[in-house]
């Protein structure tokens, strides 16, 4: 329960940010987010709906009015599981998934997720490991994960990380591929290449944000 | 140039349309434009040049003299080119000295640049005054308005344009498709807002309509095409679909639907309740007459030789009407006993039931009917006639035969050369298949009615053909084909040794012999197996057949193969015989045979049997049964009277009409088509009976005999949902009886028989079993009745051809077919309904009342996945029937919406009064429809999910009852529809009006109209108005009598015509003929539509089209690029 | 007919026997596949997260891998992982739908010298063994039908939604006709099709587990002898943890959750160990019928 002096009594225009909802919409296909007639169909038949703190038509909704902060701190952004349940459902083919994910790295762009927030470090794990080796090994994974977020879930993770082994089914051996090189060179290019399209800005703030650390 | 009034002096005016053209066109600038061009004395600009002020600056200018031809830069022609034109006229000119710029739709309103914009009007105002000034006067060209009125649709909207242009005095033909009129209104109970019955408002109207002079109302029928009867009025061909119900005559008493015995589901309850084949829609139908459904042949009857009606008489057994069912069996079939017992039924190969479990026993039920009659008579010739018919060979195309000749009133003599009379019936088929009484009882009854047979007579012998064919009219020769096929193997004569037909015959003529203990049968075929089980009942220890492919390839009926293994017959497959050892004295004593194995394809379609070299083994034996087919015995007959034969030692016949070489000869059965079964036979009986009879009679042997014996039926069944219930077994005696010649198959008992009967699917729908016809007092059912076309001639056409609800299946997330009490909108419609399925109540599958009930809206509306627009009657028949189900249930309702659309008088109060009822509504479009319960509550339940938007929670709400508020389409065929009438279709499919303000029930198509839902969704007020607006269209163009054309028809230059006729195939009007005195093309100004066809094809350019001279078309283009 | 084979990264970590049951399944039906060589990470959905135009990168390397290595006119790529299906199949359609998506992955590409001339098909082994080989014939190779066996066909979301053509995206049949094709009865649930919690189970466990529980709560009150999957991840979530939703709900839950391919192996007699049958945490029982084939 928060405080009551908390509460926001009005919410002034002057505190939106009016370029964000263009700014999204400048996703492929993301001018149907103007599209929205606010059903709710996707919230409704979103599995996670019921822990978001937003549910998604919210999201939409509040993305159109400006509410930049609220949406790039929600955890409903970081809750999708990208299920695609609701963006076939759609009633007016707004591809919400993709729409969440366009969200999502804005917020790493900005830095703005919390702290050692479990989904957003994994999303960061994930990308680096690939970007050094092509593949990524879930094993390596997971416990980068966990030492970067809560040391303890390993303990108490312990026990199904034995059964794995000996089922043979967690090897810490590294994968890669052969050609690394390549790799680095087709990941260099894109950012290169982003020069004039709408994911040249998109390219440095990731870019920025690898540099900044979680 | 011409100067048909003068040098010309051109008026430019441009209009402003308000702000529509001047805020993008600097309208000074265009003005000054305009004065510098060519000819041009005056240029103005006015606000509106529409309105009168506006068209009176023309005026002015006209009658003083200032101006003799108009130029109006304004919007597209469509809008205003007549008023401007009435506007030229009225000022003294021809209204064709005036020409429009479009610099509206053209310009303004597409062009973002204000520069270019300008620009554009400069060029497009250029071309037109450069084009103007080629104008010539014309005059437009009357045609007559024919008075009759077409009105397509017999819903609301139809019946109210119907009644208003009757009630004028103008005759008006009412076409519906549906056996009466009514529409989707006839369906409904109550109308929002003000929930009066619908009944009460419909009915009278419906009533109306069938009682007025004025109007002829054609149910059941349907536009085949609409073509231009002249200039303006319309030939139009009505099929009238044969109803087999005499319209005129039935008083829809009723009684045909009491006593037909098929019932189907009832499309007007929305498959909620049922109807009969024979039915009205419902008791207040108009017209009050009843109609037949029939889809056509049922499979079964259609594969079946001699067209069996099966679904007929399996219908009646179903409802217990056995002696009616005897009666459709003997229709086409005089010897139902045995064909119950032996046919090969080919109908049950076909039968639709087989997709999906088990097919119907049908040779089962008929031999059900036969014992439970035992004693029934055939028919009795109604007629008598002298000719005398001789028949050689008394087996089933003999006996057939002689019975078709005898219905027609011939007499028949049978010739039979062995002591019985049946042929391959009595000697080839063993008597625990076909016991012999059973055989006696067929013949006698036939000889009853007349039939003579002699036996123990060979033709050949005891008489020949020719003394036949000089003492009988006509000779059929059906002698069947009892010659053993031979193995050509050594040691086939030696004693031991049968062949397969030699030995059923003794058996069957001189009863059971000893065969030994072990017995080979060689053979794959019906008669092999009848052998082989003879040769057990015969005392045989072991009995084994050997066949040389294997059992799929097998040529006898799978349901005999499997008796013989029950019985203990053994099978060995991929052996042929080799040699038959064995000596004089011992007879037989085994068979050598050699492995073969399955390859290529033969003529038969089934694969080779190969031998595999050096894979001989021997089987040892007492008896060797060889059943591998049989020849006819040609030969027996002595002298042939030159007739031809194949080289398979048939006889060769016309397969129409099975006439041989020699005239008045004819022949059938297994002595034309080799081995084959019982029902063909009967076939080729039937045939040659009906040749003969055309024969005798002169008359043509061919024609018309396409549909004769067996094929497929086109149409299919969905078969979706039917429960599973595979084939009732027939009872047979025990195992250990069968070593007996006692009848294995004891025959279904009533109980029996109605449940497998009751397993028919209807295909047909009607079975034909002409039941109504017998209670039918006024005798108005007419099975022959055939569709008949209609042509009428028609000034005019409206179209009222509604619409059709949104299939919910294609939302499977909302359940509907899946879970049972997911209902559509208008299937509850029907149970509130008092004279619906449940009469008036609103009740579950399992008929209790629901506690809850869930009413989701915009179920395929509003939803760029089906149809993006709003269906605009959904919100206001929501609310309405959540006040009937509160009010009849008391359950909680809940309404999940998207938006309330409830605009439209005394709407809003009516939403009102149910939020005050207590409905919930829920703001938030349902995410799914889910029997997943998560609590204990919601067990049982269906659990409707959605977000309540308002509220901002997701809800999960456990109902008894979902209703879909399914959205309006487009009628399936409406594209086919619109096509026919020369109209388009709009966003979404719907009928496109000329004007959605100016001209809302007018089409592109002159004297053609739109009215009520087929035009765009809208409720029952709106369609009432829109056909109250399409009759007084319709009405003022009759009074008016005539309208005025176009006058852009085509003329020939003739000092450039070279007469080379090109143009006058083209005309789709056919207006051009040649004119052979001056050699050259002459166009009927009266038939000239003006298309331009011919124009464009003139080579010499002789052929030319007022309003459209290459001139001026040279000239517009000119003005244009003489600007840019 | 020859097809290559996209294992991505999970079928050679934690759902290997996947990998197996694909191959052996696939050699029992005599249909050859290839793996696709020095094959790089699909651009998984959590990549997607950090750099969405990376990922298509990184997913049209694999494509014109596939174009380089197959050679005929049109490739097709098996791709077992719902994951790496999905970024795949995305990557086809935004190629086609988006021309800037489109110019910069091909400018990427030429930078690491490679080229994709967009001919590969990419489509999931369900999608193969339903409409290339087809029921009837699987039914015709079965050696072993899994008579009496209840079987909980779970899709997830990806092989479903919403690229796949292969199925219907609310109610998809197919992996329940191959069950039925294998003889083994198969329940009606309508969660099918419902997020099993993805990685989620990994990171936020809190709202993963109980997505987990309720697919199989569900597939037991149905009467499901075992729930069949085509997702590693699915797999993994409904496999791993069922202790802790035991622990967390109070009630037991236990239930083998395998791959549809280590069934459709079974059926057609591979032996369980080419299946990867023993790295089931939750063992197979025996069935009616015997439908363990002993190797």
């Amino acid at each position: 329960m928060k405080e009551w002096q908390s509460w926001p009594r009005f919410r002034y225009e002057a505190e939106l940010d009016l370029r964000f909802p263009e700014e999204v919409a400048s996703m492929p296909g993301g001018r149907a987010l103007f599209a929205c007639i606010q059903c709710g169909t996707c919230s409704g038949t979103c599995p996670l709906g019921t822990y978001m703190d937003y549910s998604p038509r919210k999201i939409i909704a509040m993305t159109r009015a400006g509410f930049k902060d609220e949406v790039l701190h929600s955890f409903t952004i970081w809750l999708c599981a990208s299920c695609y349940a609701c963006a076939v459902e759609c009633p007016r083919k707004i591809k919400i998934t993709d729409f969440m994910a366009e969200l999502k790295q804005r917020a790493i762009q900005e830095g703005v997720y919390p702290k050692r927030f479990p989904v957003a470090v994994l999303a960061r794990e994930f990308f680096d490991t690939v970007r050094k080796r092509g593949r990524s090994t879930e094993s390596r994974l997971v416990l980068r994960l966990y030492a970067k977020t809560n040391p303890l879930k390993i303990f108490n993770q312990a026990l199904l990380g034995l059964k794995l082994l000996r089922t043979g089914r967690f090897s810490l051996r590294a994968e890669s591929v052969k050609n690394r090189q390549q790799i680095d060179q087709l990941l260099r290019a894109v950012d290169a290449v982003k020069a004039t399209t709408f994911v040249d800005r998109l390219a440095r703030e990731v870019h920025r944000g690898e540099v900044a650390r979680v | 140039m011409p100067e048909t009034n003068g040098a010309p002096k051109i008026g430019v005016y441009v209009c402003h349309c308000g702000v529509n053209i001047a805020a993008k066109v600097n309208i000074p600038e265009v003005v000054e434009f305009a004065r510098t061009l060519p000819f041009v004395t005056v240029a103005r600009d006015y606000k509106f040049m529409c309105s009168d002020p506006g068209q009176e600056l023309i005026q002015q200018d006209l009658r003083e003299g200032r101006v003799n031809r108009v130029v109006v830069a304004s919007c597209s022609p469509l809008m205003h080119e007549a008023t401007f034109r009435r506007a030229t006229a009225e000022g003294g000119q021809n209204p064709f000295f005036f020409h429009m710029a479009n610099i509206r739709e053209h310009v303004s309103w597409v062009t973002a640049d204000e520069h270019k914009a300008t620009e554009k009007a400069k060029a497009l105002i250029a071309a037109a005054v450069r084009r103007v000034a080629f104008h010539e006067p014309l005059e437009k060209k009357r045609v007559p308005v024919h008075p009759h009125v077409l009105i397509v649709g017999g819903g609301i909207a139809g019946i109210e344009a119907a009644l208003k242009i009757a009630e004028a005095g103008k005759k008006v033909y009412l076409v519906e498709r549906e056996p009466t009129i009514g529409g989707h209104m006839a369906q409904f109970d109550k109308c929002f807002p003000t929930l009066d019955c619908a009944a009460c408002i419909l009915t009278p109207k419906m009533t109306q309509v069938r009682a007025h002079p004025n109007i002829k109302l054609l149910t059941y029928s349907e536009v085949e095409s609409v073509e231009p009867y002249d200039l303006r009025n319309f030939k139009v061909t009505i099929r009238r679909k044969a109803r087999y119900v005499n319209e005129d005559v039935c008083t829809g008493c009723g009684l045909c639907a009491d006593v037909c015995p098929v019932t189907v589901p009832s499309e007007f309850d929305e498959g909620l309740g049922t109807r009969k084949a024979i039915y009205r829609p419902f008791p207040q139908a108009v017209p009050n007459v009843f109609t037949i459904s029939r889809r056509g042949t049922p499979p079964c009857q259609a594969a079946c030789s001699i067209h069996q009606n099966a679904q007929g008489y399996i219908t009646l057994i179903a409802h217990g009407k056995f002696k009616e069912a005897l009666d459709v069996i003997l229709r086409d079939n005089p010897l139902p006993s045995i064909c119950g017992r032996i046919c090969t039924h080919p109908c049950t190969v076909n039968c639709t039931r087989g997709t999906v479990d088990e097919p119907l026993n049908i040779p089962g039920l008929k031999r059900f009917i036969t014992d439970l009659f035992p004693d029934y008579k055939l028919p009795t010739p109604t007629k008598e006639r002298p000719e005398k018919i001789a028949i050689v060979g008394s087996g089933p195309a003999g006996l057939m035969c002689a019975y078709e000749l005898r219905q027609r009133g011939y007499k028949p003599v049978i010739f039979e050369a062995q002591p019985v009379a049946g042929g391959m019936l009595s000697v080839g088929i063993p008597s625990f298949r076909l016991p012999r009484d059973v055989i006696t009882k067929e013949i006698n009854r036939l000889k009853e009615i007349g039939i003579e047979i002699k036996t123990n007579t060979p033709v050949g012998k005891a008489i020949t053909l020719e003394q036949l064919r000089q003492q009988y009219a006509a000779v059929f020769i059906a002698i069947g084909a009892h010659v053993e096929r031979k193995l050509k193997v050594p040691g086939e004569d030696l004693p031991g040794v049968f062949g397969g037909i030699e030995f059923l015959r003794r058996v069957n003529l001189e009863g059971p012999f000893n065969l030994g203990e072990r017995v080979l049968v060689i053979g794959g075929g019906n008669s092999a197996v009848d052998a082989a089980r003879t040769a057990l009942r015969c005392g045989a220890k072991e009995v084994t057949m050997v066949y040389r492919r294997t059992r799929a390839e097998m040529p006898a009926d799978p349901k005999e193969i499997e008796a013989a293994e029950e019985e203990g017959v053994k099978m060995l497959f991929l052996a042929a015989p080799k040699t038959i050892l064995g000596n004089k004295e011992t007879g037989v004593t085994a068979l050598e045979c050699l492995k073969m194995k399955l390859g290529a394809p033969d003529a038969s379609g089934r694969p080779a049997p190969e031998p595999i070299p050096g894979s001989e083994f021997v089987l040892s034996c007492d008896a060797i049964i060889v059943t591998i087919g049989q020849v006819p015995d040609i030969a027996s007959l002595g002298e042939r009277l030159g007739l031809e034969t194949t080289t398979w030692g048939t006889f060769k016949v016309d397969d129409v009409t099975l006439e041989t070489n020699v005239p008045g000869v004819f022949a059938g059965g297994d002595c034309v088509t080799g081995p084959d079964v019982v029902v063909n036979a009967m076939y080729a009986g039937k045939k040659a009976a009906i040749s003969i009879d055309r024969y005798l009679n002169k008359l043509d042997m061919r024609a018309g005999r396409e549909r004769e014996g067996p094929y497929r039926t086109e149409y299919t069944i969905d078969t979706s949902g039917t429960p599973l219930q595979k084939q009732i077994p027939m009872p047979a005696i025990e195992l250990a009886r069968r070593r007996t010649f006692e009848e294995v198959h004891t025959g279904y008992t009533k109980e029996l028989a109605i449940a497998e009967a009751k397993r028919c699917l209807d295909c047909g729908i009607c079975c034909d079993c002409r039941l109504c016809a017998t209670v039918c007092e006024a005798k108005a059912i007419n099975y022959e009745m055939k569709d008949e076309i209609q042509e009428i001639v028609v000034g005019s056409i409206i179209l009222a051809t509604g619409f059709k609800l949104f299939d919910a299946r294609r939302i499977p997330r909302y359940g509907y077919g899946k879970y049972p009490n997911v209902y559509t909108a208008l299937e509850v419609e029907r149970m509130t309904n008092s004279a619906g399925p449940t009469g008036g109540e609103i009740r579950l599958r399992d008929g209790r009342k629901p506690k809850a009930v869930g009413i989701i809206h915009c179920v395929g509306s509003r939803d760029r996945n089906y149809n993006s627009y709003c269906s605009r009657v959904c919100c206001l028949y929501s609310l309405k029937l959540a006040h009937l189900i509160k009010e009849r249930t008391g359950a909680e309702v809940y309404n999940f919406y998207i938006d309330m659309r409830v605009p439209g008088k005394a709407y809003e109060e009516f939403y009102d009064r149910m939020l005050e009822e207590g409905i919930h509504f829920i703001r938030g479009r349902v995410a799914e429809v889910t029997d997943h319960a998560m609590t204990p509550d919601e067990e049982g339940k269906l659990v409707i999910r959605a977000e309540d938007t308002l509220i901002g929670v997701i809800r999960r709400i456990p109902v008894d009852m979902v209703v879909l508020a399914v959205g309006l389409e487009p009628q399936a065929d409406a594209d086919e529809v619109r096509r026919k009438f020369y109209i388009s279709c709009g966003s979404g499919g719907f009928f496109l009006e000329r004007h959605p303000k100016l001209a809302p029930v007018q089409t592109f198509a002159d004297g053609i109209f739109i009215a009520g839902a087929c035009q765009g969704p809208k409720d029952i007020q709106d369609t009432v108005a829109q056909a109250g607006a399409a009759a007084a269209e319709v009405l003022s163009l009759i009074d008016r009598g005539f309208v005025e054309l176009e006058p852009n028809t085509a003329f020939i230059q003739e000092e450039l015509c070279s007469g080379c006729k090109t143009c006058i195939p083209l005309c789709p009007f056919s207006a051009i003929s040649f004119n052979s005195d001056k050699g050259v093309a002459a166009i009927n100004e009266a038939l000239c539509k003006g298309c331009g066809t011919c124009v464009a094809a003139c080579p010499s350019g002789a052929a030319q089209q007022h309003l459209f001279t290459d001139e001026q078309i040279y000239q517009e283009i000119e003005g244009v690029l003489s600007y840019v | 007919m020859k097809y290559l084979y996209y294992p991505g990264c999970s079928l050679k970590g934690t759902s290997r026997g996947y990998e197996e049951s694909v191959l052996a399944a696939f050699e029992a039906l005599g249909v050859a596949v290839d793996e696709l060589e020095d094959w790089n990470c699909c651009g998984a959905t959590a990549y997607m997260a950090v750099d969405e135009m990376k990922a298509f990168a990184l997913a049209a390397r694999n494509l014109a891998l596939a174009e380089l290595q197959d050679g005929s006119e049109h490739p097709t790529l098996i791709a077992p992982c719902s994951g790496c299906y999905l970024v795949l199949s995305k990557t086809q359609h935004y190629l086609q739908e988006y021309s800037e998506v489109s110019r910069m992955i091909d400018g990427a590409l030429q930078a690491a010298r490679l080229r994709y001339a967009r001919t590969v098909h990419v489509r999931h082994p369900l999608d193969i063994l339903i409409n290339e080989i087809g029921v009837q014939e699987i039914a015709r190779k079965v050696r072993q039908p899994l008579q009496g066996l209840k079987v909980a066909s779970y899709y997830g979301c990806q092989i479903v939604r919403p690229y796949a053509a292969f199925d219907d995206q609310v109610n998809p049949k197919t992996m329940d006709n191959l069950m039925q094709a294998l003889g083994a009865e198969t329940v009606d649930w309508p969660l099918k099709t419902r997020c099993c919690g993805g990685s989620l189970m990994g990171t936020l466990p809190e709202v993963g587990v109980p997505l987990s529980y309720i697919l199989l709560k569900e597939a037991l009150k149905r009467g499901a002898d075992v729930v069949a999957t085509a997702c590693p991840l699915c797999q993994f979530n409904l496999e791993c943890y069922q202790d802790k939703m035991s622990h967390q709900f109070k009630e037991r839950i236990e239930i083998p959750v395998v791959y549809f391919t280590q069934l459709l192996g079974l059926a057609l007699g591979v032996s369980e160990r080419r299946l990867g049958m023993h790295r089931l945490l939750v063992p197979m029982p025996t069935v009616r019928g015997g439908t363990r084939p002993h190797a």
